[in-house]
């Protein structure tokens, strides 16, 4: 078993001052996730025959020059008088961790499971005084074997994934040329478009609805142990599984198609009678907006879809249903949130992950582009939105290698136990042979290419 | 209204009094010779040309007696210029700069100290205190590992800040310089706190592949003012040895000695102290006399180790659990006064002009005589400088001196801003100052500067230097890239 141990824990300052007096407010979507945090792992090969700890050392001055351009990273949280977080930035820096591994990373990519996983990444729960609590964790660990794993933990209040990945492709940029190609953007977030008023707009009322039960909903039950396992579904899979929920290809998306087949199946393995199980999907709203890419927050927008009455193996209908809410989750709509969110000036914190099974578009998420050294794009990238307390997650990323264009996904799964050896003997889900690349430690991976 | 004027025109009629009394007395020579010499010139003018031709031809002049005098006088100059001490002069220095990396902004300090003492909140609010009124800057740097939590001073780590400090600074000196490593005659490391075996100048002689016969010599346990003292010890070793020149490396090792514990009065270095360090060549060969920028006047050591106050007033030792730090007393400040003084009355007379020590001997012999209440004369030594690098210690020793000495703003300039922008670097941090003088162009030819430092013993050692040729404004050095910003306002109190 490769064992990773700890070579010493520091703090990271940017290398230039941040003026005194500099806040950085945060939205109201930021301010609804501060129960979650999120682990993201990048791991890539050696290229160039070093010597232990000098890649380490690289990556740490990159790093430096790196926060220059965040200091929402190096600022600390605050309390404004209306009881709001805010970031003060106060020029404390980012905790980084170094570590050393034994084994090589590829023999580690071959034999991983969720609790291995997360030794690659540290990470320390909020302070009782957050004034002194990091908000980022970046780790790195060698492989003494040649490889190095990057882990990056952060507060969910801060960033979401697509943001903490835009984090992390502006270290690898500036690592490897010495300039960040999208410097990040600090603004609030946009306000309804003055043209584009409709007077006979209807708010969008499922939506807020839907925040005003999570918001007021009590804390949920932590009962069973979840594990994650990680499955690949090639091109030629994904588009018979569009051709499977609607003949006409070009009209459903890689999401829709893989989301409603894993909400057949989950609700299957879950055994929910009279309709699927509750599941809410998760959209990065950052093109329906019009945000620059380098928007640094929170754009990710949660909301349910109704599986009432949808029968076992009715793809197409679960495919349809998912569909027409992610058209009803235009700016108008996302808007109608934000106000709300605005007004209502609430001060309990929801559990946005924590009841119905999730299901997050991370189709757009650019982390094959984090190279830090010449040709070395990155093995895998894994994610986990934590903590893991609702009744399951389904993340859709993007696959490893090559062109963006191509339709296969990579799909992460997190589900009490059991229901992940159902889930994984399922007629359906074999039907579109995926590829396992994280697996249970207790099955053999199979190799399928 | 009227009350202020008769203040301000007695106020100018006195500085009219005291420059009219200055240029009398420290031109006096001059002052008596011309009468003298116009009185003669009319007497000869007055006898006519064959009364002079008279009095030529009646001298008469013995050949042995010309001889005699002759040799008298080529004796005396041969006596005079063989024990002359050689002049020292300084060909350059080169001061490292850390890498921005290191910095250590207060937020970061204050956070760490926090997470590392969690169970001493008096401590840390005693360090942040001290931080808010330190007088330092955002930019001062601590190593590496310091940076990490908890702290990991291992001596490979101490070893590893003393090999980038020291051969960074060489390295930059030697490239100013053009001298080869086979060129340096005498090596000289001072750094108190940090000794390893072999010594940090045998580590100099390793990396740099100095001669065999090279006089190496390394002074630790000598505290701040060993970069003072180093350079007393080049400058006595150059006497002996003719056509030569001295490498010195004054720098201060902060790794292995951060203190771990949360005793109040051992943390107060933690605040303060941080990376630096320079390495200044000096040569007394004629060649070096054009290319030289300084010329070492004078070096005046103090050491009041004698009084058992002083002796104790920075003493390292353990603390009830039994890490090692250093411990400074309350009496600091007085007992560096004292020193000072002392300092001071052995410099006086030898750079302060006439005026000065005329006055300063009239009111003495008035005091014991006359008036035992009369204020005692503090000489004005602006005049005898025109660029003062007090060690910069702390924000107190930098207060406490401009006080004592009557310095202007200006004067302390650069300690203070080398305080901001560097923090304590300890012996190092008087080449700092003297890089920021020159870094803003106020160094002039026939400048004279006072270094001051004071170190643990008690000593308060100076050295007194002449800017020997027109200083160009550097282009490279620790202030290249922030000289500009400076000088900055230092609040009173930082609010943290």
């Amino acid at each position: 078993m490769a064992e990773v141990s700890l070579t010493c824990k520091r703090t990271v300052i940017s290398t230039k001052p941040v003026q005194p007096g500099k806040f950085c407010p945060l939205s109201a979507l930021d301010r609804l996730m501060e129960r979650n945090y999120l682990h993201i792992v990048f791991y890539y090969q050696s290229t160039v025959e070093r010597n232990p700890g000098e890649l380490t050392k690289k990556l740490r001055e990159a790093v430096a020059e790196m926060l220059s351009a965040f200091p929402i990273i190096t600022g600390r949280l605050f309390k404004t008088p209306e009881g709001h977080w805010t970031i003060k930035c106060n020029d404390a820096g980012m905790r980084m961790v170094e570590a050393r591994a034994k084994g090589s990373v590829e023999k580690w990519l071959q034999n991983l499971d969720r609790e291995k996983e997360l030794q690659l990444v540290h990470w320390e729960e909020m302070f009782h005084k957050p004034y002194f609590w990091s908000t980022f964790y970046v780790k790195v660990t060698e492989f003494e074997e040649g490889g190095i794993a990057i882990g990056l933990s952060c507060t969910h209040l801060l960033s979401d994934p697509p943001c903490a990945t835009m984090l992390i492709k502006a270290w690898a940029d500036m690592t490897l040329g010495g300039k960040m190609i999208t410097p990040p953007l600090f603004h609030p977030l946009p306000g309804r478009r003055p043209g584009n008023t409709n007077t006979n707009h209807e708010p969008y009322v499922e939506l807020i609805d839907y925040y005003k039960l999570s918001i007021e909903k009590p804390a949920p039950v932590f009962n069973t142990k979840q594990v994650t396992i990680i499955l690949a579904f090639d091109d030629e899979m994904v588009r018979r599984c569009i051709t499977r929920i609607a003949p006409v290809e070009s009209s459903r998306t890689p999401f829709e198609a893989l989301a409603a087949l894993f909400w057949v199946v989950v609700s299957k393995v879950k055994g929910t009678k009279g309709g699927l199980t509750n599941m809410s999907i998760c959209l990065d709203m950052r093109n329906v907006l019009g945000l620059d890419r380098g928007f640094f927050g929170n754009c990710m927008v949660y909301n349910k879809v109704n599986g009432d009455g949808i029968e076992g193996n009715e793809l197409c209908k679960a495919a349809n249903g998912i569909k027409e809410v992610v058209r009803k989750m235009d700016a108008d709509g996302i808007m109608d949130l934000i106000e709300w969110l605005k007004e209502r000036n609430y001060q309990d914190l929801p559990w946005m992950n924590g009841y119905d099974l999730i299901c997050v578009n991370l189709e757009a998420v650019d982390s094959y582009s984090a190279i830090f050294e010449d040709n070395a794009r990155p093995l895998r990238v894994s994610y986990y939105i934590e903590p893991a307390v609702g009744e399951g997650q389904i993340l859709i990323m993007p696959p490893p290698a090559g062109s963006r264009n191509t339709f296969s996904r990579v799909v992460t799964i997190t589900l009490p136990e059991d229901e992940v050896n159902k889930l994984l003997e399922d007629a359906l889900i074999q039907e579109f042979s995926p590829t396992i690349l994280m697996g249970l430690n207790k099955m053999h991976s199979s190799t399928s290419s | 209204m009227p009350e202020m004027l008769p203040k301000f025109s007695t106020s100018v009629k006195l500085k009219y009094v005291k420059l009219g009394y200055q240029y009398l007395v420290n031109h006096i020579v001059t002052f008596l010779i011309i009468p003298i010499m116009a009185a003669v010139s009319i007497k000869i003018l007055k006898l006519g040309p064959e009364e002079i031709l008279t009095i030529w031809n009646s001298v008469h002049f013995d050949i042995v007696q010309i001889l005699c005098s002759s040799f008298l006088v080529i004796f005396i100059a041969t006596v005079y210029f063989m024990s002359k001490p050689r002049s020292i002069y300084l060909v350059d220095y080169a001061c490292y700069k850390p890498p921005i990396m290191c910095r250590v902004p207060f937020s970061t300090f204050m956070e760490h100290s926090r997470l590392n003492l969690k169970d001493n909140p008096k401590s840390v609010e005693f360090q942040m205190r001290i931080l808010e009124r330190s007088g330092l800057g955002e930019e001062t740097s601590l190593p590496p590992e310091i940076h990490c939590i908890p702290p990991n001073p291992t001596m490979e780590a101490a070893r590893n800040e003393a090999e980038i400090v020291i051969f960074s600074a060489i390295d930059s000196l030697m490239q100013k310089t053009r001298i080869k490593p086979k060129d340096i005659d005498i090596l000289i490391v001072n750094c108190s706190l940090f000794s390893p075996t072999p010594s940090l100048s045998a580590m100099v002689v390793n990396k740099y592949k100095l001669r065999s016969n090279i006089k190496s010599f390394n002074l630790s346990g000598m505290g701040c003012s060993a970069g003072l003292i180093s350079i007393d010890l080049a400058r006595d070793v150059l006497q002996v040895h003719p056509n030569s020149n001295a490498l010195i490396v004054s720098t201060e090792i902060i790794t292995p000695n951060y203190y771990q514990g949360s005793e109040r009065a051992m943390l107060l270095p933690n605040c303060l102290f941080r990376m630096g360090g320079a390495a200044i060549l000096l040569s007394n060969k004629r060649g070096d006399r054009n290319r030289a920028k300084y010329k070492l006047v004078h070096v005046v050591r103090t050491h009041k180790g004698g009084d058992d106050k002083a002796y104790k007033c920075v003493y390292e030792q353990e603390d009830p659990q039994g890490k090692v730090g250093i411990n400074l007393s309350k009496d600091l400040m007085i007992i560096a006064g004292e020193a000072l003084k002392s300092n001071i009355t052995t410099i006086g007379p030898l750079v302060l002009p006439a005026s000065e020590q005329l006055l300063f001997l009239f009111t003495l012999i008035g005091r014991k005589i006359f008036n035992p209440k009369w204020k005692p004369y503090i000489p004005d030594f602006k005049q005898a400088f025109e660029h003062f690098c007090i060690h910069a210690g702390g924000r107190a020793v930098i207060d406490e001196l401009q006080r004592n000495l009557q310095l202007s703003a200006e004067h302390v300039e650069a300690s203070r801003m080398t305080l901001h922008r560097f923090g304590n670097t300890s012996s190092s941090s008087l080449w700092y100052e003297l890089n920021y003088i020159e870094a803003k162009g106020r160094m002039k030819k026939g400048d004279r500067i006072w270094q001051i430092a004071f170190g643990s013993g008690f000593k308060c050692n100076s050295a007194i230097w002449k800017c020997n040729r027109r200083i160009k404004t550097p282009t490279d050095g620790p202030w290249q890239d922030c000289i500009d910003r400076y000088p900055v306002h230092i609040p009173e109190i930082v609010k943290l």
